[in-house]
């Protein structure tokens, strides 16, 4: 049966019956009234057909052609109200070689004098469904590979410089349930303070001078977790060089980072103590060789002499270099205590009483030179610190000030505290001799580095203190004028 | 003897009192022939040095220390390197020190005015062959030009 054979075309567009059956389109008609079913020779032909090969019936339609699954939709189809408007369907039809394929029908309805008749055009679609439902498995793969990897995509068209599209992912990164349109500085705004800048800069040297960045921020999610993530990009650019978008991505690399910073800890407080065990080697090899260098000189020489005073003379120094011994196995005992004591814990340390039990036990060298020693802890009366560090800072370099006082003026030496941000200072100022920095500024806080020819300068103090300042997370600061005085400031926390 | 005829001239630089003193005693024991000054720090050994070069009174060896309180023991070279082009003597710098540090070691190594790294304790024997042979060098000088 063909259109040729029974078609209703009449009149003036009987010419067009050769042209509808040379289609690569199926086109089929059904009389509700009738029952009658007509098929176009394509029709037979896209489902793989010769013409009359099958037998042109409802029949066949319904039970050899099409998949039993897709018959609900289609009887519904063609029982609805069916408008322009009404979309093709997509159907699977069993084709004579390849088994069932995806074909897609226009249904159209006419009610006339023949009664209610309803027809369409059948295409095969076949390859394009796959397409569609292979690219739908893919992005469904992608999806799920994105989703393990914490991986978010972002892109800012530099015509459009305020928007960033964000996909999904980000959108589940940042904790935000619906998917709002985020302007870039919204964007920016997730990730903590110290790091926007940072971003800010970076998104701005890609547009102006496409410059690619990988960066690793730390982010404030809407549900306030705190999460590193890595922000890569790189531009996208036209014939002309110029930045036209910036194509990135964000990546959850929280565990990695955490790890990351915990070992970079570890290394410097490695770092820390290896300086101490240097620091131990060295006076091992300088202080103590020095001593019983010493020491077996003055015995040789004690056993050649044989004039009692000179044996006498000879053992006093025996006796200084014995002292002087013991004083460089306090200051190893001292150094042993910075790496013993840093795993006590801290404990609330009151500034004040501490001072004043510290300035009663130099009582005699304060009054010996005359020296005024005023403090001001009410910018932080009491701090949370290891107490024996405290203790030995703030005796060090009292102790240092006294010793490098002036001789030609009242020595006045000032200790006092500074709440600044998030910081605290102790300050520590005296109108001593001072130091010329210039010369040795990066010496003053080493080991066993005296600057005045001062007969008691051990070159210990200031290094002990630094040790215990820098073991809490601090650091030691200098200014100092020759003549006019120095001033240590101590960031503590 | 020439020897006794010409004393050398050894300057100390060093701020280790008891070590100057145990070398001096030492040098009286064995009879060395030498005239010895002391100075306490870099800075003082430079400003003698400035000094004596106008006195004609440059010593033949320096035995230097290198941690010394105002001026170490580096910077002292630093400053005797500059001097030397201007200083009328051949000076013989030793560094002295306890130190078994191997950076000690290297860096004295390094520096061409320093003839020897010794340590300290000073053996004897160290110390009679440095006076022998800077007198031996001294000597061979007055031989050959008088002076």
């Amino acid at each position: 049966m063909s259109f040729s054979e029974k078609g209703k075309l009449s009149g003036d567009d009987i010419h067009l019956t050769p042209l509808i059956n040379d289609l690569d389109t199926g086109i089929w008609k059904y009389n509700f009234n009738t029952r009658e079913v007509k098929w176009s020779t394509g029709f037979y032909t896209v489902l793989g057909y010769q013409f009359n090969e099958i037998e042109c019936s409802v029949n066949t339609f319904f039970e050899h052609l099409l998949y039993h699954g897709d018959k609900p939709a289609f009887t519904n189809a063609i029982n609805n109200r069916i408008t322009d408007d009404t979309p093709p369907l997509q159907l699977r039809f069993l084709t004579k070689k390849n088994g069932y394929q995806w074909f897609e029908t226009t249904i159209r309805k006419q009610d006339d004098e023949n009664g209610s008749i309803v027809y369409g055009s059948l295409i095969n679609i076949n390859r394009y469904k796959h397409n569609d439902l292979l690219s739908a498995h893919n992005q469904a793969t992608h999806d799920d590979a994105f989703k393990t990897a914490r991986l978010g995509i972002w892109e800012i068209d530099t015509q459009n410089i305020n928007t960033i599209v964000l996909s999904k992912q980000v959108y589940e990164l940042f904790d935000l349930q619906n998917h709002l349109n985020l302007s870039v500085e919204e964007f920016i705004s997730f990730f903590e303070p110290p790091y926007r800048p940072v971003l800010q800069n970076a998104i701005n040297n890609t547009i102006n001078h496409s410059r690619p960045f990988d960066i690793d921020l730390l982010l404030r999610s809407a549900k306030n977790n705190m999460l590193w993530l890595k922000v890569k990009a790189v531009p996208v650019i036209n014939h002309f060089g110029k930045c036209t978008a910036i194509k990135g991505i964000v990546q959850d690399i929280d565990n990695e980072k955490r790890k990351l910073l915990k070992l970079e800890q570890s290394i410097n407080l490695l770092t820390d103590q290896n300086r101490r065990l240097q620091n131990f080697a060295y006076i091992v090899s300088h202080n103590l060789r020095s001593h019983t260098g010493n020491l077996q000189f003055m015995v040789n020489l004690f056993e050649q002499a044989d004039a009692r005073e000179e044996r006498e003379e000879i053992f006093s120094h025996i006796k200084a270099i014995s002292e002087s011994l013991d004083g460089t196995i306090e200051h190893i005992n001292e150094i042993v205590k910075i790496q013993t004591e840093i795993t006590k814990e801290r404990k609330v340390v009151e500034l004040e009483p501490m001072f004043r039990t510290i300035c009663s036990a130099l009582k005699n060298n304060i009054e010996a030179i005359n020296a005024r020693v005023e403090w001001d802890f009410s910018q932080c009366r009491e701090i949370s610190y290891i107490p024996a560090y405290m203790e030995s800072i703030l005796q060090n370099l009292l102790t240092n000030s006294l010793k490098y006082s002036s001789p030609e003026r009242q020595p006045i030496i000032k200790c006092y505290t500074l709440a600044e941000g998030n910081h605290i200072y102790l300050i520590f100022e005296d109108n001593g001799l001072g130091i010329d920095l210039e010369r040795y500024g990066d010496k003053l806080f080493g080991m066993y580095k005296t600057f005045h020819n001062n007969s008691d300068a051990k070159g210990i103090g200031l290094f002990i203190t630094r040790n215990q300042v820098e073991a809490l997370g601090g650091n030691i600061k200098v200014d100092s004028t020759v003549n006019v005085g120095t001033k240590f400031t101590i960031r503590l926390v | 003897m020439i020897e006794e005829r010409n004393p050398t001239n050894t300057w100390i630089v060093d701020d280790d009192s008891i070590y100057v003193y145990g070398l001096k005693k030492l040098i009286s024991i064995k009879g060395i022939n030498t005239n010895l000054s002391h100075f306490i720090n870099g800075q003082e050994g430079i400003n003698a040095l400035k000094k004596a070069n106008e006195n004609q009174q440059l010593p033949d060896i320096i035995l230097l220390d290198i941690n010394m309180p105002v001026m170490d023991g580096w910077e002292f070279m630093n400053e005797f390197a500059k001097l030397k082009p201007q200083l009328g003597k051949n000076i013989t710098v030793y560094i002295v020190t306890p130190s078994l540090d191997l950076n000690d070691i290297h860096r004295a190594k390094s520096i061409p005015e320093v003839a020897d790294y010794i340590f300290k304790p000073v053996k004897i024997s160290q110390l009679t062959e440095i006076f022998s042979q800077t007198q031996y060098q001294a000597n061979e000088r007055i031989r050959q030009y008088g002076t």
